[in-house]
């Protein structure tokens, strides 16, 4: 009997110890890349990463953004017609088809060393109201999000991130 | 009956072995908990600002590994085709402005290069633009847009130094090309002297022009 305690005892502290070891070879909670800008994300999709819509029948769905801090980017109206509006879509064939999006108005923001020229920017959280109209059943839908960053002395090159939703269409 | 008394010293020490080791495991996991913490608070504090800039050295604005070499070679079109070449310039000191018509700190930087480049123009300087625009080769019909669109944001802005197209070519060349505007001062010899990662004041353009013309 106590032989089997004994086993027992010494498996669990196996066990435990296994689980420690495990603990120490995650990675850092913050896997960030670095300085805002250069190599991490600029903009992160928040959420939703789910949503349930009755098929056939164009529904809203808000769609919230984080732009990184110290970044800006362009709104989907920027003041310039060179600059690069943030723009979502949905490519063909994901089951899902986008009607329209309703876009937040851009805050007015100057460059420190151009106070005169006004900006129509996103900055911090925002959402896009997107019109979706999902087919009946499943679909794992790669939306797209095109943007360009900068910080107040330069930019990035427009990049498009994947926007990954599970969109449900219930008959 | 009988009292067993190995059994049960030995019980007492399996027992401490393993409060012994869970000790040490739930210390380590603490430990090991803390570093990543820490790891993620430095990662945070390191991000927060969102800058694009680089860290300094020597006080020079953007710490290039190109500083001290010569200018990677290049040859380019203009907006009229015609192929130009960094060589073609050699004797002259040359501001490399890498930039794009969607750039916004590029646009409020061009007057000073034009001002700049002006001033010191009869000392043997001159600015190369360099446009990081997308273009699209293998589509003519694109590609002339492409270009329509470049020029009309260098007659905007009235540039009226050289500027090339398809500086995303020389990326690799040039330490990536993350963000723009940035700038590359050349000497007479044609090597790097420093460079500048986004804008700067009129004032550290002009001082790194003179550090490219050789002057105090």
């Amino acid at each position: 009997m106590f032989a089997m305690d004994s086993r027992i005892r010494i498996s669990a502290a196996i066990a435990l110890s296994l689980a420690s070891f495990q603990t120490a070879a995650q990675p850092p909670l913050f896997d960030g890349m670095g300085r805002a800008g250069v190599k991490t994300a600029a903009v992160e999709y928040l959420f939703p990463e789910q949503v349930t819509l009755p098929a056939n029948t164009p529904s809203t769905v808000t769609l919230h953004f984080r732009v990184a801090p110290g970044l800006h980017i362009n709104s989907h109206t920027p003041k310039d017609s060179y600059f690069i509006p943030t723009e979502f879509s949905i490519p063909d064939g994901s089951g899902v088809r986008l009607e329209g999006a309703s876009y937040p108005a851009g805050a007015d923001f100057t460059l420190p060393l151009d106070p005169d020229t006004k900006l129509s920017v996103y900055s911090g959280e925002f959402a896009i109201q997107a019109r979706m109209v999902a087919a009946a059943g499943n679909h794992m839908v790669e939306a797209k999000l095109r943007y360009q960053a900068c910080d107040n002395s330069a930019c990035m090159p427009p990049k498009t991130i994947t926007v990954a939703m599970d969109v449900v269409g219930k008959q | 009956m009988e009292e067993r008394p190995f059994p049960v010293k030995r019980n007492t020490l399996v027992i401490g072995a393993v409060l012994f080791i869970l000790a040490v495991f739930a210390w380590a996991g603490w430990a090991n908990f803390e570093y990543r913490k820490q790891s993620a608070e430095r990662l945070l504090a390191n991000s927060a600002q969102g800058e694009l800039v680089a860290a300094e050295e020597d006080g020079a604005p953007y710490a290039t590994p190109l500083k001290g070499k010569a200018a990677p070679a290049f040859t380019l079109e203009d907006l009229s085709g015609k192929k130009v070449s960094l060589t073609s310039y050699k004797g002259k000191a040359l501001l490399i402005n890498f930039w794009a018509t969607w750039c916004a700190p590029c646009k409020i930087e061009t007057p000073w290069l034009i001002e700049l480049r002006n001033r010191y123009a009869p000392q043997g300087f001159e600015v190369l633009g360099v446009s990081a625009d997308d273009i699209d080769r293998d589509d003519r019909r694109k590609l002339a847009e492409e270009k329509k669109e470049i020029s009309g944001a260098v007659q905007q802005l009235g540039i009226p130094y050289p500027v090339l197209i398809d500086g995303s070519s020389l990326s690799e060349q040039y330490g990536g090309l993350d963000s723009l505007p940035t700038s590359f001062f050349v000497d007479r010899n044609g090597t790097v002297v420093t460079a500048q990662l986004g804008i700067a004041s009129k004032d550290e353009i002009e001082g790194n022009i003179k550090k490219a013309l050789g002057a105090k």
